[in-house]
Order: C-alpha cells, then structure tokens, then sequence
C-alpha cells in the first residue's frame, strides 16, 4: 500500500474495484469501461501482480462484460509497465479467444493482434508463438477460429525458422475436419499471404489454396476467391497462371451459385490480377467465363456479373465487345428479374466511351431507349442518372432528338422521384440545346413542376428556374418564367401559392436589382394580405432573404464585376458615387415597402406570423 | 388487417396507477414562449429530422412543455382548413420524412395526426418525439390526437417500451411519453365539418358535446366512450357489432349517417386500419380510412396516403411508397451471413 497517498483519494478507486464484483451487470459494465482508471492508481506493478490475476479470474461473466474487458485490455500495455512487459496480457486475453461467444472472441483477437504490434521478436518468440501454437492445437473449434486472425501479425515480427513453424502450424487449420475452422482459414490466409516471399508461396501456399478450392462446402470455397486474388498478387502473373488457372476456371463453373456470385462480383479485379494484359489468356479463358456468367441461371449471378461489364470491357479487345458480350447484354436487357436489369441500367452507359460514337448509337443506344420504357421505375432512374456518359460521346444533339421523348414521358412519370431526377437533369440539357429549343421543347414542361402535387417535387421546380435563369439569363427570365411565377401566386390551393412564393424568393439571386424592385417584391407584397397566414409567415421569411440581397447586390452591383478586373483602374469616384445611390435607393425600398409590410404583419392574428415578422425585422436592425 | 387486441389480463401488474400529482414547477409555465426556448426547439427538430434522439432529460423538458400545450386542448379540437390529414405512423421514421417529402416541411404546410404514433416500427422514439417537438413549436400549425397505440398498455406489448428500454437503458423515456398521452386530444373536427379521430364511433356518445364532457386525462379504459373512440372500426354491416378486436364496436353506414347528420359533419375521417391502397372511402362517403404507414411493419406491401384539404374544403389524396432505404439489399436472396 503505498502509504503516501492520502486514503481518501484512493476511496473511489476501492469503489470501483468493489463494483468489478458487483452484482449488478450495468454497474460491472460500467466499472470495465473505466479500468483504466484503476490500472493508473494502482500503478503497474500492482496492476500486473493484482489486477490481471483478478480478471482472469472473471472469466465466466456475462459476454457482454468481457466483450468490452477483452477490448479494454488492447490498450493496457501501457499501464502494466510499457512494452516489456506485454505478455503478462496474454492468458487473459489466451482464454477469451476460446470462449463460446464470437463478439467476446473478435475483441480478443482485435487485442491480441494490438499487443503482438508492440512486442519485440524475442517477446513474440518466448510468449506469443506458445500462445499460438496453444490455440492452434486447441481441441474446441472456438480458439482454433479465433487463433487464424493472429498469424499475419505473428508471421512479420519473427524469424525465418518460427516462420516455417507457423506455416507447417496454419496448415493444420486449413486441413481441420471443421468447416468453420477451415472457413477462418480461408479469410486470413488473404491477409497473411501477402507477407509471405514468393518461392514460399507457391511450395506451401498453393497447396492451401488448392485444398480450400475443392472443398466440398460451398461456403470455404467461395472464400477462395479473395485468397486467389491476394495470392496471386504475390506471384505475378506467370506464376499465377501455371499454378492457378486450373483452379480458378472450375471456380468460375463451380456447381453452387454462391460461389459463381463471389467470382462474378471479382470478376474485374480477376481479370486484371490473373491476365494481367494478356490478349490470348483473356480471349481464350475469361471472355467464355463472362459470358457464361451473363448466361448464369441464377438472377443473383447475373445482376452482380451485369455490374462488371464496362470494367472488364476496357481490358478486352473491341472484337471480343461486339460478338460475345454485346449479345449477352442485349439478352439482359430483357432478363426477367427487374434488379438484373437496374444493375444493367447504373453500369450500361459506362460502354459508351469504350465502343465510341458509332457504335453506341448502332448498339447502345435502342438499349437505352427499351430500358427507359421498363416498367420498373428504378431501371428508368438508373438509366436517365447516367445519361451524361453517353452525351458525352454521341453529343447532345442525337441524345437529344432520340431521347427527347423519353424524356417527356419521363417527366410526367407516376414515380415521383423519377421526375425528380429528370428535373435534375434540366440544366445540363437547357445548356446544351439552347434557347430556342428549350423554349418550344421544354419550357411549358418545367412549369407544370410548379403544380405538382407533390412538394419535393414543385421545391425542385423552383430551384430549376433558378438554374434555368443562370443559363438563359435575366431576360428570358422576366419574360418567361416569372409570369408564370405570378400566375401560381394565384393558385386557389394555399400549397402552390406557397411554392409561388418560394419560386420568387428563389429566383431573387439570380436576378438584377430591377427585376426584384419592379417584379418579385409586388409580387411578395401582393401575398402580406392572402387569407392563410402560412402565406404571410412565408413572405415574411423570403423579406429577409430579398431585403439582404437588395443590400448585397447594390453594394457590389453587376457593374463591378467587370470594373475589378485587373486592366481597368480602381473604381473612380463617378463609380463610388453611383454606388453610394444605389444603395441609398435599396435602403429607401427596404424602409418604404418592406418594413410597413412588416410591421403590418407583426400585429398579425397569428403567432407563427408575428414570430417571422419579428425575426426579419430584428435582422433588418 | 390490424390484429391489435387489447390485454384485458396482461400487463396489469406492471401498470403503475396514472399520476397526476405532478405539476411542474411554476417558473416552467411561461418557458416556452422566449426566443432561447424557440432555438431549442429549432435545434432538437434538426436533431430529430437526422434520426437522432434527444437525451433523457430534453425528453422530460419537452413531455413538461408538451403538457402545458396539450392540457389545454379540447377533446374535440377545432382546426381550420386548410389541413394536411395523417393516419397512422407506427414508429416508421423514414417513411414519416418521405410524408413530408410529399405533402411539404410544418409549418409550411399544416398537419393534423391522427394517432398511433409509436410501436411495431423500429424508431417510434425518434417519431414521436419529433411530432412532439414540432406541436410544441408550431401549436396552430400542427394537431396531434390520441390513437389506441399511445397507451402504457398497449406499448408494453407492441414495441414502444422495449424501444425505449434499448434506447435509453430504462424506462424513464417511456414514463414520460406515456405520461403525456394521456393529455392528448381524442378527436378534432375541421370547420366544423370533418371529424378526425383515431378509431371509430361510439354506442354511447350521440353528440359532440358528448365527447366534450369525457375526462380525458387518463389511461384508454378498457371499455366506454374513450376507449371507443380509439380502438372502433366501421363495418358492412348495420348497427353496432361486436368488435373483433376486444375492444370498441363494429358500426354500420346508419349509425355514421345519424352521426353526421345530427352533428352538421359531412365526413368522420379516421385511421386504425391498414389500407392496401393508403385511403379508403366506406359507408356511401361517410367515412373515410387514410393510412400513412406504407408497407407497414416492413412488410405488408400497402400504399400510404394522406388527405390534403384545401381553403376550400376541396380535399385530394397523395398515396406515397415506403422510401428507398440505403444498404437494402437490391437482391432478393444474398449469400447469407450464417454460411460465413
């Protein structure tokens, strides 16, 4: 007892050991997660002869308690001294990683792969390989599964010769009559082969692989497919190939769906690693593979194969694109199963810059035009979300006339979040027709918006024609847009005027100070006497928004813009003074219309009113 | 399709007698009308539109603040048109965020729940305290009514009390929502035409003014007025039947007609029942069911709808679809978890 510490600093800590026993779980729990604490007053050397014997001790609590002992004890070699003495944490942690519950066990592990980090080679040799070789040659299948996740971190920190041992070791866990165990094996076996020199791998790794691959559990063999890919990142290609592709052309033909689903989703990342560029293996092996799997008679297969398409297209010659795979896609476009055709639908564009202008109009594009008529939504949405990979190579023009249509159709779908994705798309295609086009194609359409009757839908309107204007510019706006932006202020239904009101205060930043003085502001204060008062909060809220930016734009008008370009001289004093009334003039509108409109609205009946009345004029000061 | 049943026997043991004794302290009572209170609130709405609930204590604030608002509420709350009418929500938060996807963000657009906020959803904490805080900000622009589910009772059962068990790690949470639903109005009529509630009619009320008179503030009994009014269905059949439910009645196109027709209603708008397309007119447009639930219980495979009533006592249906839910499997049948 160290003597010097007055007893009533060291009260708390006696509670919190108390409370390591306590019968209640929460409060156990709670003591766990502050261990720390009591390892720092205790010291280390108390900590190390004390209070880890202790908790080996608790070792048939609740999972839940251990789960997080077993986490907390990753981070302890601090308090039981630093580094050289680490090992007193691993019987705790030893026995954790046998026991029934898996959460216990993967803290364990996560904890034990913390501590080996910061151990020496000798400390891993005299303490960590026991361990190892203990949980390996364990007789319940828990530690053997849990000992696979510590042979990567084990196998860098020693010697050639402990090296071999664990190699020799691992193997009994891949040969282990347990499928779990094997299946455990499989998962790590991809982290530790990567630390593992290359004439090694293919004398003792190869094998393991092998033996996994013809499991007769589906579940080790798919797993696998991620030991082949790490493998053969290792090997390099040659190798790969004289020692694996045997193997990884019956996994891609593997009886069992879930296996076939597992090379389909690596299908890309097989390609690259396995072929690695080369025409004839690519041709020869994994085109017929890709095909098949298209063809598979499984929807899972072919919806996860449909999304590695454009990838694996890139690596393969054009003339293998158009006879073998392009007849499969054709087929897919059709499939029965909808997710087949919306996993199509998010990768088919991605084809467009691989087959180039030409063909994506003679092959990709009545793909397109059938896939926006499906009659699940998601594959109409995926489509058109895409659309800009395939303008880039045909150009706007032929997307256009062949799209157009659609897009229409689109626009009026039952789906609302499909025409909120045509909405989206409404800029870009603004920009690109031009105006006139839009004007006679377009335009009416993306006024409908505005009389949707669904909100998300009128809110993307407005933000639309804000976007619009950006393209089109202020005059087309005032000509065109706001009109029928006025008009909507006198819908009979309170929602769309609301949205009117919404449009006008959405429209104020991309407009001149002219437009907001003659056109948006009469507007807003024709609404302070509409009979539902979530109209006057909602111009009493867009006040504050017209009223900033009247100030923002004349203080740093259009006329400026041009004028601090470096070339010309500093503003003159003619600019100053100009500047100086026009602010004047902004400040005259805001204190002779807005305000009075305000203060009208902050004796209003209604208490929402009055709030957003009173909290624009408290910003205008 | 609701298989609701009350539990006359169960739970009772652990029913602890309601609680009125508790008034909150005095410098309480004018809390929420300042600017700090407002922020408050503004910040808990954001918090709760995120998903994310509010700690043990805001929760007791707001149930505190809650009362005050509600206790003065009549139990049949007059609202005005227009008005945006909801059924049930069953703790199905995200669908709730696509309903105001739909039908527009409180206050901008007015609401009026109907009940049965909580249970059989995975986030009625999150759902009701989100409607909770939002008819505490914007009281006119938003009517929240009691439905069957919004009971100790029934919440020990369906869901809502083991929620808040596994949210907050006691029951506190629970208390004080439970608490507070026993403040909740029963029915609210709009312009004095449409009568919204949660359930049905009632053998035992003829009028209005019937209702006026019930003492509310209680747990939902067993049987009576109250317990009708939550927990009655309308039927093909005429008159009144015996509810297979276990609690309320059954009643036919003649008993809604006298109702209306004594009280000047042109419609009694109600929920309590899962409709396959979200709305559902019976008795020759008498009543009208509407169900904001879409695929409820995550599997049903329904619609949801609300009514929107204009200036005009013009009323539309919007149906809606559950929202996409990120990291949903696009698959039917994946590799399942148990063979890895």
């Amino acid at each position: 007892m160290e003597s010097s510490v007055p007893s009533d600093e060291l009260y708390p800590i006696a509670v919190l050991i108390d409370e390591l026993k306590h019968d209640d779980v929460s409060l156990r729990l709670a003591a766990i997660e502050r261990l720390s604490t009591i390892a720092l007053a205790l010291g280390p050397e108390r900590t190390r002869s004390e209070l880890i014997p202790f908790l080996e001790e608790s070792l048939d609590d609740e999972d839940e308690v251990l789960t997080v002992l077993a986490e907390q004890l990753g981070n302890f070699v601090l308090y039981v001294g630093g580094n050289q003495y680490a090992h007193v944490l691993l019987p705790p942690l030893e026995s954790f990683a046998g026991v029934e519950e898996p959460l216990v066990r993967d803290k364990a592990v996560e904890s034990l792969n913390k501590i080996a980090d910061e151990m020496t080679e000798v400390q891993v040799e005299e303490y960590y390989l026991p361990l190892v070789k203990n949980l390996t040659t364990a007789d319940w299948f828990t530690s053997k599964v849990s000992v696979t996740g510590l042979y990567s971190s084990v196998y860098q920190k020693v010697g050639a010769e402990s090296r071999a041992g664990l190699r020799q070791l691992f193997g009994q866990l891949v040969y282990d009559d347990a499928p779990m165990v094997r299946r455990a094996a499989a998962t790590h076996l991809t982290g530790l082969v990567s630390h593992i020199d290359k004439d090694t791998v293919v004398t003792d790794v190869v094998p393991f692989f092998l033996y996994l691959a013809q499991d007769d559990q589906d579940s080790v063999r798919l797993l696998t497919v991620d030991v082949l890919i790490a493998t053969a990142g290792v090997l390099g290609p040659d190798l790969v190939r004289e020692h694996l592709l045997e193997q990884l052309k019956k996994l891609f033909a593997d009886k069992s769906w879930r296996v076939r689903y597992m090379v389909a989703d690596r299908f890309e990342q097989l390609a690259v690693t396995v072929a690695a560029g080369d025409e004839v293996v690519l041709k020869t092996h994994f085109v017929p593979a890709m095909v098949r799997l298209l063809k598979d008679s499984e929807a899972e297969v072919r919806t996860v194969i449909a999304k590695q398409v454009p990838g694996f297209c890139q690596l393969v010659d054009r003339e293998s694109v158009l006879d073998e795979i392009l007849p499969c896609i054709e087929d897919l476009v059709n499939d029965p199963s909808q997710h087949v055709r919306a996993a199509l639908a998010t990768k088919i564009s991605g084809l467009a810059p691989i087959l180039g202008k030409d063909l994506t109009i003679k092959y990709l594009l009545p793909m397109f035009l059938q896939m926006l008529k499906d009659e699940f939504p998601e594959v109409r949405l995926n489509i058109i979300c895409k659309l800009e990979q395939v303008n880039n190579v045909i150009g706007i023009d032929l997307l256009s006339q062949s799209l157009l249509p659609a897009i229409t159709q689109l626009a009026q779908d039952k789906q609302w979040r499909v025409r909120l994705a045509i909405i989206e798309y409404i800029p870009l295609l603004a920009s690109q027709l031009g105006m006139e086009f839009f004007d006679t194609q377009l335009r009416d359409l993306c006024m409908t918006w505005l009389h949707d009757n669904v909100y998300s839908i009128r809110d993307a309107a407005t933000e639309n024609l804000k976007n619009l204007t950006k393209v089109f510019g202020v005059a087309w706006s005032k000509a065109t847009i706001i009109p029928k932006v006025i008009e909507a202020g006198a819908n009979p239904n309170y929602l769309y005027r609301m949205t009117a009101c919404v449009a006008a205060t959405t429209l104020a930043p991309v407009v001149t100070i002219d437009v907001i003085k003659d056109d948006l502001l009469p507007f807003l204060n024709n609404l302070v006497g509409d009979p539902i008062p979530n109209i006057r909060f909602s111009v009493a809220r867009s006040y504050q928004t017209v009223q900033k930016l009247l100030l923002e734009k004349a203080a740093e008008s259009e006329y400026d813009s041009d004028a601090m370009d470096a070339s010309t001289p500093a503003p003159t004093e003619e600019d100053t003074k100009a500047k100086e009334e026009r602010v004047a003039e902004v400040k005259e509108i805001i204190r002779n219309v807005i305000v009075p409109n305000l203060e009208k609205l902050k004796e209003d009946e209604d208490v929402d009113v009055r709030f957003f009345a009173n909290k624009t004029l408290q910003a205008i000061g | 399709m609701d298989t609701d049943v009350t539990m006359t026997d169960a739970a009772q043991s652990t029913l602890s007698p309601v609680s009125h004794a508790m008034s909150p302290p005095s410098f309480e009572k004018s809390a929420i009308n300042d600017t700090q209170s407002y922020n408050e609130l503004d910040r808990w709405i954001e918090m709760l539109m995120d998903c994310k609930q509010l700690s043990e204590l805001d929760v007791k604030r707001l149930c505190d603040m809650a009362r005050e608002i509600l206790v003065e509420e009549s139990n049949v709350q007059p609202v005005k048109c227009p008005v945006t009418v909801c059924g049930d929500i069953h703790g199905q938060f995200h669908d709730l965020m696509e309903l105001f996807k739909i039908g527009g963000p409180n206050p901008d657009t007015n609401y009026l729940f109907m009940g049965d906020y909580v249970d059989r959803g995975y986030y009625s904490v999150e759902t009701v305290t989100l409607l909770v805080a939002m008819k505490i900000r914007h009281p006119s622009r938003l009517t929240i009514l009691r439905g069957n589910h919004e009971s100790r009772q029934i919440t020990q059962v369906y869901g809502f009390y083991d929620e808040c068990l596994r949210k907050y790690g006691n029951p506190n949470v629970w208390k004080y929502f439970t608490d507070l639903f026993d403040y909740l109005p029963l029915t609210a009529l709009i312009e004095n035409q449409i009568f919204c509630l949660h359930g049905g009619l009632s053998p035992s009320i003829d009028s209005l003014d019937n209702i006026r008179a019930l003492d509310r503030i209680q747990e939902v009994p067993h049987e009576g007025p109250m317990c009708d009014l939550l927990w009655s269905d309308p039927d093909d059949r005429c008159g009144w039947g015996i509810s297979p439910r276990g609690a309320g009645y059954t009643f036919g196109q003649d008993i809604s007609e006298a109702f209306n027709h004594k009280n000047g209603l042109s419609l009694v708008a109600r929920a309590h029942q899962l409709v396959m397309e979200g709305y559902n007119w019976s008795q020759d447009q008498q009543v009208v069911t509407i169900f904001s639930a879409p695929n409820y219980c995550y599997r049903c495979g329904n619609q949801a709808a609300i009514m929107e009533i204009d200036e005009n006592l013009k009323y539309t249906f919007l149906q809606f679809d559950p929202c996409p839910r990120a990291g949903e499997p696009s698959v039917s049948r994946r590799t399942p978890d148990y063979f890895l």
